[in-house]
């Protein structure tokens, strides 16, 4: 079994506000990454993901608790002992030497003849497009050269944690995703232990092992992609998780012969007992109110005992989201084909057991996901 | 409400020509959503209708009038801004309320009108703040509110919803179309996100290099892109680009992608023997375990589930890339290794490398 | 932040002390002086303790000395006055010609604007001196000599520079998107500018004024050439106390110190601004 390469106890990160008091920007963390392991950390703004990370990175001091880093206790260390590479907004290229010569200083210390160097510089140059700015200087170059620059300049040192944040914030979609499998082949390729920070879905998808994803200083859950949509802790990562989001109601449940579940102004419904596993219901137990959730792309619609007005239906190309009128609020579903329906068209729709997930009123943590209890 | 023109119409700065020559006319409460990568010049378009830029040449009729002389004062135009542009030392009423007391609207109209728009956007409870006190998505709301409020003819909507978090984008989304048709104003929408453009634009308009390279509805411009440009521009993941070289035989025009021969439709018989460019999106591709008549052997290399969909990178024989999606996530995801790719020959776009323009297929 | 370690802010501790007390000794020593007779001041060692004394103050409020030559008349108040009103009103006239042409500047890409901008900033550069001369003779044929007006006219090569460049900083750091979305509401560029660019470059506008007022208050050359005994200002005022009886020291001392206390008042007062509004235009972006 692999080592922890970074260990994270307990750590809490407290900022002494000036004049509106203490922001307590992360609680009491816990979370261990494997070596060789790529992490995200995904939240919106102000989600304590960024402190971590520069906690992590040793540019903001630990409050309570201790990053443990290759087995070394480096709460006091300053950044430049602790063998971490950073591409980081803010920690941008030395204006005075070209890309090039920024990239390469990152190897100064490395020892490798000027070759070695020239050679391992033209690599990743290649992997992130940035050869035919290699020899300008980074105020010449666009706001994209200059973030893959610094992406370079992390990425060609040798070091025991890369920590990354928004490593592609600055890229147009399409250079983006040629670029993720890229970084994600050179990251796998060479065992690289990375951590990074993004408020995309999508690019902590494509290039993650596990995603951690954090509210209001809280780690809310650290896993796989698959369990984050599949088996989400609670309510927030179930509606964070996922686009479109997943649609939530507020529902009565009555679990007697059958499972019936009511939704507050909206359709009801009824699943035979067969339909139900018993370690569901018994997650459900004597509760008289739950939160009912489905994914957008596993409502089906055209029968069923849901019928709602059609608020809009708007085809991408290669999907359709359509968007109804059910309990006050928009539910969305989403085809891959297009629907033939007109806005103020009214349309059936229903959910199968296996799409349902069911979550506590007051706590919002999740009691089933389809036909397995949480 | 009017209509909207402009007139080869071109602006230019000390970094270069932003725009040239470029015409529009929108019809009277049709959405145009202006399309295009940053920096093609979408936002100095909008400023020139607004007045608040001259154009170095062209003309601009606002409701068939020719406005391109007028102070912006004067166009009745109402406008949104990307970073709201909110009056940081007026609280978020006067903001809206100043596109009203320019006309020396009487003060219990004015309170009428912005308590009404302020409910239709759900701001009503923070119209006494100030500015710094307002979240993203109740500035960019405050922002609409004060564009929408005097019920402008010309509604001039610079990409709004950059600044707003992903989940509120969506959901604006989802409301906006309703809410701008209601207004009824002939609505300009720029924006950087094409799945945006689509679901809000009437048409779209597709700013690149200066110019529109296509103005249709969403529909056309994804099934039938003008040019290789607007094709790699909509469709996520991008659109696979293959060159290719048709060649005439007994059975119609066919190309040879990683070893195998394909059919095309036979009305690009005509452009046989010629270089051309073949577009082929990700979600037309069917990989399969087997062999068929039209397949051709790859190597799935990567596997990437992502929203609802699993991306599959393939890898043809003669080491070209080409990016597969599935709809739905499987269960049993498929495995790295040999597998066989086919697509419907109809849905495939040629284009010519040489101008970037698409061909089209031709009649028999 | 980093830590620094004990002996590191002793170090620093006892560096600011010297650097303070080199700055500030003179200041100390002139208020200290204020308060002492001529002989205290005269005697030889100096000495810290003495009973302070107010004759000196109230020689310059009355305006009446009394020493041993006679009664001489004073007339700091008078100064005091000139001062006030010459600064005041450079300042006012500055701001109402400055804060228009620095929003010119700002926001109208006009042809040579830079030149012309450094053009006006250059007269701040040039040493009265230089100009002084043919300034004196012009005067003379203008009739401006010893005139409230002549005077606020030439401090305006003072006060107007400062504030077209303080405040044209200001203007260009708001964002034009702001003034736009006015005008799109249907405001004419006047109203904008009053009701939007104004109030929001306040800040920079007040920082501005309270910087000409301190460098008007401070002249001494012009008001020295250009004036006589009667409009001068304190910085000229001064030079009374050096009488044929004798350096009046003890005046002198009281005499700055109620000079330079207003506008030392105000510098204290915004410090935050001046800090602010200096720095402006220094670095660009």
């Amino acid at each position: 079994m692999s080592e922890a390469a970074l260990s994270i106890k307990s750590v809490d990160k407290i900022y002494e506000g000036r004049g509106k008091g203490p922001v307590h920007a992360v609680k009491n963390l816990d979370m261990n990454v494997q070596r060789g392991e790529i992490v995200a950390l995904l939240g919106s703004s102000g989600c304590g993901k960024t402190s971590t990370l520069r906690m992590i990175a040793g540019f903001e001091e630990v409050t309570h608790g201790d990053i443990v880093l290759e087995g070394r206790r480096v709460n006091q260390m300053p950044p430049a002992r602790r063998n971490v590479a950073m591409a980081f907004e803010g920690y941008s290229l030395y204006p005075p030497l070209t890309v090039r010569d920024n990239i390469a200083f990152a190897l100064k210390s490395a020892r490798s003849s000027a070759k070695d160097v020239q050679r391992s510089v033209a690599d990743v140059a290649h992997i992130l497009e940035i050869e035919p700015v290699l020899d300008r200087y980074p105020s010449s170059i666009s706001g994209g050269e200059q973030q893959r620059a610094s992406l370079a300049r992390a990425l060609v040192r040798q070091a025991d944690l890369y920590l990354l944040d928004e490593p592609m914030g600055q890229l147009e979609p399409r250079l983006r995703a040629v670029l993720r499998g890229r970084l994600k082949s050179l990251l796998v390729d060479r065992r690289m232990t990375a951590i990074f920070v993004t408020h995309d879905q999508t690019e902590a998808n494509a290039l993650a092992d596990r995603v951690a994803v954090m509210e209001g200083g809280v780690l809310q859950q650290f896993a796989s992609q698959k369990d984050l949509r599949e088996r989400p802790t609670n309510l927030f990562v179930a509606t964070f998780v996922g686009e479109p989001p997943m649609n939530v109601f507020e529902s009565k449940v009555v679990n007697g012969d059958r499972v019936r579940f009511a939704i507050d102004g909206g359709p009801t419904f009824d699943f035979a007992d067969s339909d139900i596993p018993p370690s569901v219901r018994a997650a459900i137990g004597r509760r008289d109110k739950v939160v009912v959730g489905v994914r957008p792309h596993a409502l089906r619609l055209g029968a069923g005992s849901g019928n709602a007005r059609i608020v809009s239906n708007q085809w991408l190309g290669d999907q359709s989201h359509l968007a109804m009128e059910v309990a006050g609020k928009l539910m969305v579903a989403v085809s891959h084909a297009p629907i033939p329906a007109e806005v103020g068209d009214r349309l059936q729709f229903g959910v199968s057991a296996s799409d349902l997930h069911v979550f506590d009123v007051s706590t919002s943590a999740a009691l089933s996901h389809g036909l397995e209890a949480a | 409400m009017a209509n909207l023109e402009i007139r080869s119409v071109s602006k230019e700065f000390k970094t270069g020509k932003v725009l040239d020559r470029i015409s529009l006319a929108a019809d009277n409460g049709e959405i145009v959503a202006v399309f295009g990568p940053s920096g093609s010049g979408k936002t100095v378009l909008l400023r020139l209708i607004a007045g608040v830029e001259q154009p170095d040449e062209g003309t601009i009729l606002l409701g068939g009038r020719d406005v391109t002389d007028q102070a912006p004062e004067r166009r009745g135009v109402g406008m949104a801004f990307q970073n709201f542009a909110l009056f940081p030392h007026m609280s978020a009423f006067d903001n809206v309320a100043s596109a009203l007391t320019a006309h020396k609207t009487p003060p219990e109209s004015v309170r009428a009108k912005v308590e009404k728009i302020a409910a239709l956007l759900k701001i009503e409870h923070v119209l006494g703040h100030a500015p710094r006190e307002l979240s993203n998505g109740q500035k960019q709301r405050t922002a609409l509110a004060r564009a929408l409020v005097a019920e402008p003819k010309i509604l001039l909507l610079d990409d709004p919803l950059r600044n707003v978090d992903a989940k509120l984008r969506y959901e604006m989304r989802l409301e906006l179309p309703s809410l701008l048709k209601a207004s009824g104003s002939t609505v300009l929408y720029v924006t950087q996100d094409y799945k945006e453009a689509m679901a809000l634009g009437d048409r779209i308009a597709v700013l690149s290099d200066r110019d529109f390279a296509q103005i249709a509805r969403p529909a056309e411009i994804y099934g039938r892109p003008a040019t290789i440009n607007v094709a790699s521009l909509f469709g996520d993941p991008t659109i696979n680009l293959i060159p290719v070289e048709p060649l005439a035989s007994s059975t119609g025009p066919k190309i040879g992608i990683g070893g195998a021969a394909l059919s095309l439709p036979p009305g690009y018989g005509h452009v046989t023997g010629k270089l051309g460019v073949l577009g082929l999106r990700a979600e037309n591709i069917v990989v399969e375990d087997t062999a068929s008549q039209e397949s051709v052997p790859v190597e799935v290399v990567a596997v990437t589930p992502l929203n609802e969909r699993t991306l599959l990178l393939l890898r043809t024989d003669d080491g070209r890339e080409i990016l597969a999606s599935e709809a739905g996530m499987n269960e049993a995801p498929r495995r790295h290794g040999p597998a066989f790719a086919r697509f419907d020959p109809e849905a495939i776009l040629l284009f010519d490398p040489a101008s970037g323009r698409r061909i089209a297929p031709q009649s028999a | 932040m980093e830590h620094m370690s004990l002996p590191e802010r002793v170090v620093r501790g006892v560096l600011i002390a010297l650097i303070v007390l080199f700055f500030l000794f003179p200041i100390f020593w002139i208020f200290l002086m204020s308060f002492q007779t001529n002989e205290d001041i005269l005697r030889i060692p100096p000495s810290l303790f003495f009973t302070p004394s107010l004759s000196n103050y109230s020689a310059l409020i009355t305006g009446k000395l009394v020493s041993t030559a006679g009664t001489l008349d004073i007339a700091f108040m008078k100064n005091l006055w000139n001062s006030v009103l010459l600064s005041t009103a450079s300042v006012v006239i500055a701001l109402i010609l400055g804060v228009p042409a620095a929003y010119a500047f700002a926001r109208f890409k006009f042809r040579l604007g830079e030149d012309i901008a450094f053009t006006l900033l250059s007269f701040r550069f040039a040493p009265p001196l230089l100009v002084l001369l043919p300034l004196s003779l012009y005067f003379q044929q203008l009739g401006l000599t010893d005139t409230y007006i002549g005077l606020i006219w030439v401090y305006q090569l003072i006060a107007l520079p400062l504030i077209l460049w303080i405040v044209r900083g200001y203007f260009e750091d708001l964002s034009p998107d702001i003034e736009y979305a006015y005008r799109v509401a249907g405001h004419s560029w006047w109203r904008t500018f009053t009701r939007i660019a104004i109030p929001l470059a306040g800040p920079g506008i007040a920082a501005a004024g309270l910087l000409a007022f301190i460098f008007c208050w401070n002249n001494f050359v012009f008001a020295l050439i250009l004036a006589s005994a009667e409009k001068q200002p304190v910085t000229v005022g001064a030079l009374a106390f050096v009488t044929a009886s004798g350096i009046q020291y003890g005046q002198i001392a009281a005499a700055i110190v109620l000079s330079v206390a207003p506008t030392l008042a105000l510098a204290l007062y915004a410090q935050r601004y001046l800090v602010e509004g200096l720095s402006l235009g220094a670095v660009k972006g």
